[in-house]
């Protein structure tokens, strides 16, 4: 301890001294407590092959080829459907406006969110 | 010994890239005799409760070791957690503590205190005192027997022993002057 305030003559202070440096000369043999605390841990994350990101990519690009070869049209019809939707319903300038004013407060409500520090 | 060649820093860098559980084990090897002696005294020789408290500090380690950002040593950081686990731990215990404390120095006062006229010479009677001390220390309150500790067994500085007690450097202050009154005025009264 590099501070302190007593004067070493003080009995207290030989005596701290004395059982401090007893205390640091101990040492604690292991008994099988580095073993205990080894067998405590969290299992070991498996580790996920490589090949698993680009096999569930390639999956999911063959479903969705599969599913617009099964229903011929299907997309097109959405497509058709909602533009004509939106021709019946005047949007003006200013519900573009809000629009986008509501997607980006979201967003950068969605980011501070993600980013927050739990300090 | 060959497994001291390789650093702490190095060890901790395994752990955390490659989840190296025999350099974590290493850690453990290497720091568990002063964390365990610590925590005993801390609990006041509870030596089943020191040894859990250490176990517990040793998984805290491993599991917050990337956030350890090695602004202090290792083992402080390491006292830091035990410390933290021993409060916590007392704070829970702290009605059954106290009742087992005040029970446990009131029946040794009355019989088991050896008087000091027993020991012959300076040296029986410098270490019947250290005997002594260590039974005085469970008068303290936990922070200031933690102050005890860190600042004069771990051979902490005011700053370092600061942040193991996660406060101001001015409680570690007071903690070390209340506790060194206490242990006098307890040392003293079994010895008149």
């Amino acid at each position: 301890m590099t501070e302190r305030p007593d004067t070493t003559d003080d009995w207290l202070e030989r005596t701290l001294a004395a059982d401090a440096q007893e205390f640091r000369a101990g040492y604690l043999a292991d008994d099988g407590f580095t073993a205990r605390v080894a067998a405590a841990l969290p299992p070991a994350a498996v580790a996920l092959p490589a090949w698993r990101k680009p096999a569930v990519f390639v999956l999911w690009t063959l479903i969705a080829i599969g599913a617009a070869l099964a229903l011929p049209g299907a997309a097109l019809d959405v497509a058709w459907e909602s533009l004509s939707f939106l021709a019946r319903h005047k949007i003006s300038v200013t519900d573009i406006a809000s629009a986008l004013l509501a997607l980006g407060a979201a967003s950068w409500a969605g980011a501070a969110f993600a980013l927050r520090r739990d300090d | 010994m060959a497994q001291s060649t390789v650093t702490d820093a190095q060890l901790i860098a395994r752990v955390v890239v490659q989840d190296d559980r025999h350099a974590f084990s290493e850690l453990v090897r290497r720091y568990q005799s002063i964390i365990r002696a610590t925590l005993r005294r801390l609990t006041a020789g509870n030596h089943a409760l020191a040894d859990d408290l250490a176990q517990e500090t040793f998984l805290l380690a491993y599991r917050n070791l990337k956030s350890f950002r090695q602004e202090a040593r290792f083992s402080t950081w390491l006292h830091r957690i035990a410390t933290n686990a021993f409060l916590a731990d007392a704070r829970k215990r702290k009605e059954e503590l106290l009742g087992d404390t005040v029970a446990e120095v009131a029946d040794d006062d009355d019989a088991e205190m050896p008087a000091a006229g027993d020991a012959t010479g300076d040296h029986a009677r410098a270490s019947n005192l250290r005997m002594d001390l260590e039974r005085a220390m469970a008068v303290l309150s936990e922070g200031e027997r933690a102050a005890i500790v860190q600042c004069y067994h771990n051979d902490l500085s005011h700053e370092e022993a600061a942040y193991v007690l996660n406060c101001p450097v001015g409680t570690v202050k007071t903690h070390l002057l209340r506790g060194k009154q206490k242990l006098k005025a307890q040392l003293e009264a079994w010895n008149t």
